[in-house]
């Protein structure tokens, strides 16, 4: 695993202000993590947890109360850095006036590469989400999924090393979900860097190498996937296909040996851990939840 | 006929003063922010303005034309694709009907000519007013609203290229449309005047008496338009038969009254081998009694070269009020000794000629001004003065435009329409009265403003005292005097943040058959525009930078 660090927040702090400047909403409260270059980090939390308001911060889209950031090694917002930045929006947010070719030919003007590299990948990018059909029809046209699409296909016109996907599967269709998620760990194995939020945990297992869990602004959980996802002291038996017979069996030998146990079906363990977190996050505001696993301390468990 | 003095400008002078201007601002605008700095952020503060400083300078010198390029026609493909431009075409209805409601009365030709060109010209300044608010101070702020401009600038970009895309896509569009109702305008005018009046189109290229030197204010021979009075003695100005603002002064006829207008630095600007000059006047007439009514003023002309004592006298003429006289003086001439005297080699040796006019109608006056007597050289198709009047207009709009671009770097929408309206607004009604207010105009010559600023004139109406008596010094006047005097100059300050919007309407001149002068006008207008637009588009660029771009 590389150790080079490609996104680092210090104490992140971001308070909504209103015009007069008073004090609207914490969105995000004292954010410190890391981002190592080619691995990909998913940004998990409820709505409203400060998952955009972060990526915002990190991109200069927003200053920062308190605390800073720092990506690529240099401040959020620097020119030379964005050259290598691939952002794609929670909405897309394009120009509606301008079809996919248009949209894919501006924002290529804006990077620093000859023309006809600009040229032949905005084609391949366009052959890539799917659009060759609509490629010559204005985005004001376009279906949710279709501006997603495209707004995808924008983020990648510079090949860059860091890509932020603001819950890149939203308003797409399972294949175009499913490409989604090709496309990330394609990109991982080029040895890019993936900042995602999303909400679709089953996803996000399968393709994230580590992970922050946000509720109200405040990282509740941070570390590798598959360790917070092992519970040291839970063992879990799988088996398929088993009679109401062989289940008493087992239930007695359990019994035997003193084991506390439940046999139900299994579920995906993310979402678990995710449901799990937002509750005691709730019912003890403020702290840090730490899962099971990551520490040698027992927690509850099932 | 022009009613105002025509002053050249001063390239060098007028730089030296900007410099001077935006210098004052920057320490101003340095202090202030740097107090903030301190005050908000500590000590840290003054560094972080620093900070500012260096990033500002180096984004602007290493702009790409490349991204300023794309932003551009990003902004042009804004303009047609959003539909804006519909006011466009509601301008150019109103337009073509409003030509219905022209006075059609006067058979004029003269009259004819000045109603539509000015109708015209005035039309186009309404069409663009409205053109360039719409696509100037809306752009940003919309791109802002949709997030759009999220995805801008985390790209490369830096914001200053974003406000020169902005400024350029804009003012393209915007120099189309004004190039359409400019060309329509044109043919409008063509096609509407009856034929008499079409043929007397034209720009008269004139050669006026340049203003006084600065100096000049007292020593009266070095005035280049000066009077000598009914009984023979020097005067600054001739009589003043009533009017409040007095442009024009007065000589009686049939005394010694005179005024005198020198044309200098003829000799680049009049051909060795002319056969003959014209002087074309628009003097006014003004009538103690009835006289002869059948019979007109007369004026008469003398030709006169000071250094070499020559004078030689025209023959007299008789006005014509309203429509101005056209007298041609043959190269040679008999001087007052009845000797042969050449006008080239003779009277305009030295490049000088001084015309000395008289009115020689008993009992009445003549009234003349500055631009009231001109030397003619030859004439430039109308063309050519309708299309500097529709720079001027073009000036107006590159204002417009960067104004509104830069007002929606940090408001939104409203108000930046809002903020530039009345600031355009201002710049075509204020700068008069602030100008009286300051002392820099004078109401009459050697005539300023009286009776203070706002408080002492408060103070003058509750106790009836009229403003040419001054007050008693007392306590009291001393301090609404003081608070006057700070609240003058504040006025005077503002005077140099709003431009002067009156310099970019050249219609005066196209309307009255003049070509707009280089010097004069169109440079006028040039500098002020760069002068205005250079500050702007960093206002412009710094609010951009230091504004989070999220919708509130
Ligand atoms: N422009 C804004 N002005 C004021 N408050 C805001 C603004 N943007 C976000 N917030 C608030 O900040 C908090 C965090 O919002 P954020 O958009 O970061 O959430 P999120 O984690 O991305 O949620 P979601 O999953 O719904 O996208 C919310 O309480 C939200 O109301
Ligand atoms: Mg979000």
């Amino acid at each position: 695993m590389n150790t080079e660090v490609v996104i680092q927040t210090r104490n992140l702090t971001k308070i909504y202000r209103d015009f007069w400047g008073r004090k609207k909403v914490r969105a995000l409260n004292s954010l410190t993590l890391d981002v190592r270059k080619g691995e990909v980090f998913g940004l998990l939390g409820p709505n409203g947890s400060g998952k955009t308001t972060s990526i915002k911060l990190m991109l200069g889209l927003l200053f920062p109360s308190e605390g800073e950031v720092s990506i690529l090694g240099n401040p959020a917002g620097d020119v030379n850095t964005n050259e290598r930045i691939g952002y794609l929006p929670e909405e897309s947010y394009l120009y509606r006036f301008l079809n996919a070719e248009e949209t894919l030919d501006f924002y290529g003007r804006l990077f620093n590469m000859p023309a006809n590299v600009r040229r032949d990948r905005a084609k391949q990018l366009i052959e890539r989400v799917g659009l060759q059909a609509a490629r010559k029809r204005q985005l004001r046209e376009y279906s949710k999924g279709m501006t997603r699409r495209i707004g995808l296909a924008q983020a990648l016109i510079n090949d860059p090393d860091l890509i932020l996907l603001d819950e890149p599967t939203s308003g797409l269709d399972p294949i175009g979900s499913r490409d989604m998620k090709d496309l990330i760990v394609k990109l991982k194995e080029e040895g890019k860097t993936v900042l995602m939020c999303s909400h679709l945990l089953a996803d996000v297992q399968d393709v994230c190498d580590r992970i922050a869990i946000l509720d109200g602004g405040e990282l509740k959980v941070f570390g590798r996937v598959d360790e917070l996802l092992k519970e040291q002291d839970v063992t879990q038996i799988r088996a398929s296909r088993l009679s109401e017979q062989a289940i008493k069996d087992v239930e007695a030998v359990l019994t035997k040996h003193g084991a506390k146990f439940e046999i139900d079906h299994p579920t995906t363990s993310l979402e678990d851990l995710f449901i799990k977190t937002v509750r005691e996050s709730a019912a003890r505001p403020g702290q840090r939840y730490v899962p099971p696993g990551t520490t040698p301390q027992p927690s509850k468990s099932n | 006929m022009l009613t105002f003095d025509q002053l050249p400008f001063d390239v060098v002078a007028g730089l030296l003063h900007w410099l001077g201007v935006c210098g004052a601002l920057l320490v101003v605008i340095l202090i202030t922010t740097t107090a903030i700095s301190l005050a908000t952020m500590g000590l840290t503060g003054p560094l972080f303005v620093l900070q500012q400083l260096v990033a500002g300078a180096t984004d602007f010198a290493k702009t790409s034309p490349r991204r300023v390029g794309a932003l551009t026609v990003l902004a042009i493909r804004e303009a047609f694709r959003k539909k804006t431009l519909y006011v466009f075409y509601v301008f150019l209805a109103l337009f073509l009907f409003a030509g219905w409601f022209l006075p059609n009365s006067n058979e004029d030709p003269e009259l004819r000519i000045r109603e539509h060109v000015s109708f015209v010209l005035r039309t186009l300044s309404w069409v663009m007013l409205p053109v360039s608010l719409l696509l100037s101070c809306w752009s940003l702020p919309d791109d802002i609203k949709a997030r759009s401009l999220h995805t801008v600038v985390t790209k490369p970009v830096r914001r200053n290229e974003i406000v020169f895309g902005r400024i350029l896509g804009i003012g393209a569009v915007a120099s189309l449309i004004l190039f359409l109702v400019g060309g329509i305008g044109y043919i409008w005018i063509i096609r509407q005047l009856p034929p008499a009046a079409r043929e007397m189109l034209t720009a008269r290229v004139p050669i006026w008496v340049a203003p006084d030197p600065p100096d000049a204010k007292d020593e009266w021979s070095q005035r280049r338009f000066r009077f000598i009075g009914r009984d023979g003695k020097p005067e600054a100005t001739g009589i003043n038969t009533g009017d409040e603002y007095m442009f024009r002064s007065y000589i009686e006829g049939n005394s010694q009254a005179r005024a005198i207008y020198r044309f200098e630095r003829l000799t680049s600007r009049i051909p060795a081998d002319t056969q003959e000059i014209e002087l074309e006047s628009a003097f006014q007439v003004f009538r103690i009694h009835k006289g002869n009514i059948e019979r007109g003023i007369m004026c008469q002309f003398t030709l006169v070269n000071e250094a070499k004592k020559l004078r030689a006298s025209l023959k007299p003429f008789e006005v014509r009020e309203f429509r101005g006289n056209r007298i041609k003086i043959p190269r040679q001439l008999k001087d007052e000794d009845d000797k042969d005297v050449d006008l080239l080699r003779d009277l305009i040796a030295d490049g000088t000629l001084e015309v000395h006019a008289q009115c020689i109608t008993p009992g009445q006056y003549l009234g003349m001004a500055r631009p009231d007597l001109f030397l003619r050289t030859p004439d430039r198709p109308f063309f050519v003065s309708y299309t500097k009047g529709v720079a001027g207009i073009w000036m107006m709009m590159v204002m417009l435009t960067v104004m509104g671009v830069m007002a929606s770097c940090f408001a939104k929408g409203p108000v930046a329409t809002l903020f530039t309206a009345a600031m355009w607004g201002f710049g075509r009604m204020a700068h008069n009265f602030m100008g009286e207010l300051t002392g820099k105009i004078e109401l009459a010559p050697g005539t300023t403003w009286q009776g203070g600023g706002p408080f002492e004139s408060i103070w003058r109406i509750i106790a009836h005292i009229t403003p040419s008596v001054p007050l008693e010094d007392s306590f009291g006047t001393r301090v609404v005097q003081f608070i006057d005097g700070g609240i003058i100059k504040l006025i005077a300050a503002v005077q140099y943040i709003i431009p002067d919007f009156r310099i970019f309407n050249l219609a005066e001149y196209v309307a009255n058959g003049f070509d707009v002068p280089f010097d004069v006008a169109l440079l006028r207008g040039l500098a002020t525009t760069l002068g205005y637009a250079v500050p702007w588009i960093v206002v412009g660029y710094f609010s951009l930078k230091l504004r989070e771009l999220e919708a509130k």
